[in-house]
């Protein structure tokens, strides 16, 4: 677990080129220690076989088959595969910043591939939006391997874009659900985070499970500057002097406000919200999600 | 507020180091890209200004450290305690400033004038101070004042250095009375000076300043110095008329303590150039240079000899004068001509008077029966030699001509009868003749006594060894002098003035019947200096120095004199004197009636000469032994400071309070960011 785990630091996944393997590592390395999981099965009618992967829960292990086979094999239902998964990705610039390892954009791509390839490793079908101030890539949700591939190679081909709108490319994915999904919203938020939230609100309540993943950098959570500096917003290029130290409490003080706000109205609008760390491990985000689909069915 | 270690006040340069940092980091300050600053913007500005203060106090707390700390190693002192003590011991100083011609070397005496000032900036509100200007004599004295605003807008408005030779022991001894009238027993001299070595002049040994007086020398001379100086031009001072050429030499040294080797030197007449040479110094400390020129025409003339090539220009002239004067026209009446030359008076007064190359007279002899008033209008001096039988009327055209001006020498011999030649020149006469004395056999007369001071006998001064066989024993008239005596105490020589003009007696003849003066060295020019007496005004002295009094008048008869210094300025007398001090170098012009006469003044060239002595000299040679070791006002603060300081100890509160602004500094510091 510790071994496996080591490799889900996001500093050493940043070293990997190669996206597939990355979202890989992450997958295996979450699913590793997920035996434990107190969440249980879910039963709709019954499909077909397949064969047991590690990660399945044990409890829907077809044991008389395993008696006559010798085999692991995991009952699959009708409603299993019917699971659409939606991933947005925030590419705006404030996603670019990096206070020396990983920037958050990188952590975004890392974490939207892992879950993709989760999703698909789940057989459901999984989309992916990226953005800015508006929508930059569109994939529509499809759980057929090569669609993987697609995905992840958009990935990897992403850069920083401009400013931060998040409620654009929701209100857009909104209009155009059709069909209760899983929404995966990867972003800083550093938007105007009501309108945000109103419009996770909305997509919540037209019945989509919503979860957030809010990425932030370890220096933007805590500060760490000490020199008077002059700090340029890296989105609209603002610039302002000061010196950190006389104004890190207040500013950590305004900061914690804003996420404080941020979690506690998607809690209270029934929106999964999970705050990240560039600096910690990927694993917490697919906990968050796997609880989230076992609680969903 | 003092210090005793003042030189550690250089440190508080170090306070404004905490200030370039912040300046210099203010300027340039790092750029941070970050994700978004909407956070940042949204502190306080109250906050932001309250830290900005919290640095600005940082920043203060800091230099104040410094400042104080550099403050507490400088030992300060609360000088009012210093002022009380000072106050209560006094001072009476006399401060002496050079004002001789050396201290115009290029900036010294403003130099002097600084130190004098700074002396008086020095000195405390109760002390009295005296002012000495001096070079040779006093020039400028200011008695004990306590208005010391006074004495320092006295400094200030001190005309420059003059042109006087330094002369220190004088002015010491004046300064040493001062201080004899002076209120305080703390009594000083300081002397400012270049400090020339030729201003000691004559040592007074076993002189010195009274006891307790303190002495302290400032030396402002300048180490290195260049000068090119005429010592000295030797030119005729009187010339007759049609004289031929006359050389004009100059003598050229080089006195500075950088030797210079070459120069030009220029000879300019009535103030046109006339000639100009190269001095060459490179093998010899001086060069006599040789000017030819010619002074044809009567009248005054005045020269200057210009040397240029150095920085000093106050002795680089020498001024001198020459009087061209026209020849003496001398009527001699021989009473006694005869074929015989040797017993021919007008012989041997002609030889003695036209006998030289050059003669300066013109000799004209006539008979008595030729004498009348055009023949006699026309000459300046009549001489009757032996004349024993004038007319009436001649004699008195004779006397007329005297009272207007003329001259007469008169030596009267054996044809004179003395009642007829009484009765006719007695109101003109200076003695009256009584009879004649022919001493038996090989008795003689010599001139035993005579008056050495009379422009005729000045030059003359030596002895007489003419016999006097024969002679007039005179009785001289009133208001007559005598001028020489026989050794049997009977008048030789007699003058008196008559009128405008003069008559002198001689008591025997001019041939070898009655003496053998003839034939003496001294005849030809006792003879030349009684007619020039009698027919010029004594040869009147025309180069001087400066510091040197003459009178520009040597005519008493004449009181409408008028002169002009150097300067173009009139010159004011206060008497009838006419006397004046000469105080700068070049010419003196002076109207005489309707005549302008001029005089030299030169430098003395002792004042050129830079080389300079240690003060310490001068100090061994006039302090008393009894007076304490000197303590300048400076040793006597420092020492009462020192004295003043250990109970006061502020640098100790100061170092106390240095160490509560770090603990403040601390607090402040780790509130707020470095």
């Amino acid at each position: 677990m510790s071994e496996s785990l080591n490799f889900l630091d996001p500093s050493v996944l940043a070293g990997l080129d190669n996206l597939e393997l990355r979202a890989r590592i992450v997958v295996e390395g979450f699913l590793s220690g997920l035996h434990k999981s107190p969440n249980k099965g879910f039963s709709v009618e019954f499909n077909d076989y397949r064969h047991y992967q590690r990660g399945d829960d044990m409890r829907h292990i077809d044991w008389k088959l395993y008696a006559r086979s010798d085999k692991f094999y995991i009952k699959q239902y009708e409603d299993e595969t019917n699971v659409r998964c939606v991933i947005l990705l925030d590419t705006s610039a404030s996603m670019a910043y990096s206070s020396g390892g990983t920037s958050k954009l990188d952590y975004g791509i890392t974490l939207a591939s892992a879950l993709a390839y989760f999703v698909m490793r789940q057989r459901d079908a999984v989309g992916l939006i990226t953005f800015d101030d508006e929508i930059r890539d569109y994939i529509p949700a499809k759980c057929r391997q090569p669609h993987l591939m697609h995905i992840l190679r958009t990935l990897s081909n992403l850069e920083s874009g401009k400013r931060t709108n998040v409620v654009k490319p929701l209100t857009d994915l909104a209009a155009s659900l059709n069909k209760k999904s899983f929404v995966i919203l990867i972003s800083d938020m550093l938007d105007d985070e009501e309108r945000v939230i109103n419009t996770l609100q909305n997509l919540r309540g037209m019945g989509n499970e919503v979860i957030t993943f809010q990425i932030m950098d370890d220096a933007e959570l805590k500060f760490p500057f000490n020199e008077a500096s002059e700090f340029i917003d890296m989105e609209d290029h603002e610039s302002y002097i000061t010196s950190p130290a006389s104004i890190r409490k207040a500013y950590l003080q305004n900061l914690n406000e804003f996420l404080s706000f941020c979690r506690k109205k998607c809690q209270s609008s029934g929106v999964d919200y999970c705050l990240m760390n560039t600096a910690e491990p990927l694993d917490e985000a697919l906990s968050s999600y796997m609880a989230k689909r076992a609680k969903s069915f | 507020m003092v210090f005793l270690t003042p030189l550690f006040l250089l440190g508080l340069i170090a306070a404004a180091i905490p200030i370039a940092i912040h300046l210099i980091r203010r300027e340039k300050p790092p750029k941070v890209m970050f994700s978004t600053i909407r956070f940042l913007k949204k502190t306080s500005k109250k906050l932001v200004l309250f830290q900005h203060l919290q640095q600005i106090l940082l920043l203060l707390l800091r230099s104040l450290v410094i400042l104080l700390l550099v403050i507490a190693f400088a030992r300060p002192l609360i000088d009012q305690s210093v002022a009380r003590l000072l106050d209560a011991d006094p001072q009476s100083a006399v401060i002496m400033i050079d004002l001789s011609m050396s201290m115009q070397y290029e900036d010294t005496f403003e130099r002097a004038r600084g130190e004098a000032l700074d002396l008086i900036n020095q000195m405390s509100a109760g002390d009295e101070v005296a002012l000495i200007g001096f070079s040779e004599g006093a020039q400028l004295v200011r008695e004990f004042t306590s208005d010391l605003d006074n004495v320092r807008s006295t400094i200030t408005e001190m005309s420059d250095a003059g042109y006087g030779r330094t002369r220190y022991f004088p002015n010491l001894r004046l300064a040493d009375q001062l201080l004899e009238e002076s209120r305080f027993e703390n009594r000083a001299v300081y002397l400012i000076s270049d400090f020339q070595a030729a201003g000691i002049g004559t040592v007074e040994e076993g002189w010195k300043l009274a006891p307790g007086i303190a002495f302290s020398g400032i030396d402002v001379g300048l180490e290195e110095s260049t000068n090119l100086v005429i010592t000295d031009v030797r030119s005729p001072e009187q010339l007759l008329e049609n004289a031929s050429e006359q050389q004009i030499l100059a003598r050229i040294r080089s006195t500075g303590s950088v030797y210079l080797q070459d120069g030009d030197v220029s000879l300019l007449v009535n103030g046109q150039f006339v000639d100009r040479k190269i001095v060459d110094l490179v093998d010899r400390s001086e060069e006599v240079i040789t000017f030819s020129t010619t002074f044809e025409t009567e009248g005054s003339y005045i020269g200057e000899v210009r040397v240029s090539g150095d920085v000093f220009d106050a002795d680089n002239s020498y001024y001198f004068t020459v009087d061209v004067l026209p020849k003496i026209s001398v009527l001699t009446v021989n009473g006694e001509a005869s074929e015989n030359w040797y017993d021919d008076e007008g012989h041997w007064f002609g030889l003695a008077v036209a006998g030289a190359g050059q003669s300066p007279f013109e000799l004209v002899n006539i008979a008595p029966r030729d004498l009348n008033e055009e023949v006699l209008r026309q000459s300046d001096v009549l001489v009757l030699l032996n004349v024993g039988n004038l007319a009436d009327e001649q004699a008195r055209v004779i006397a007329d001509y005297v009272r207007d001006g003329g001259a007469l020498l008169v030596a009267p011999g054996d044809r004179v009868e003395p009642d007829s030649f009484n009765s006719q020149f007695g109101s003109i006469a200076p003695a009256l003749l009584e009879a004649q004395d022919l001493p038996d056999g090989n008795d003689y007369l010599v001139i035993a006594d005579y008056d050495s001071r009379h422009p005729i006998l000045r030059p003359l001064e030596s002895d007489w060894s003419a016999r006097f066989q024969g002679h007039w024993k005179l009785t001289p008239t009133d208001g007559s002098d005598v001028l020489m005596q026989f050794d049997n105490t009977e008048p030789a020589l007699v003058e008196r003035k008559v009128g405008s003009g003069s008559v002198i007696f001689f008591a025997s003849a001019m041939d070898l019947e009655w003496n053998n003066l003839p034939l003496q060295g001294l005849f030809l020019p006792f003879i030349h200096e009684t007619l020039r007496h009698l027919v010029q005004p004594e040869l009147k002295q025309r180069a001087y120095s400066v510091g040197d009094s003459f009178s520009v008048n040597s005519d008493d008869r004449i009181t409408n004199v008028s002169a002009r210094d150097p300067s173009g300025d009139e010159i004011l007398f206060t008497n009838n004197d006419f006397i004046m001090q000469a105080s700068k170098p070049g010419f003196v012009t002076v109207d005489v009636g309707n005549a302008e006469q001029y005089f030299a003044v030169n430098i003395l060239p002792e004042e050129s000469n830079f080389a300079r002595m240690p003060v310490e000299n001068l100090f061994d040679s006039i302090i008393n032994p009894d007076t304490n070791p000197i303590k300048s006002r400076e040793v006597q603060n420092a020492q009462l400071a020192e004295e003043l300081e250990r109970p006061q100890k502020l640098w100790w509160w100061i170092l106390s309070l240095v160490m509560v602004m770090i603990l403040v500094e601390s607090v402040i510091a780790n509130r707020t960011y470095r």
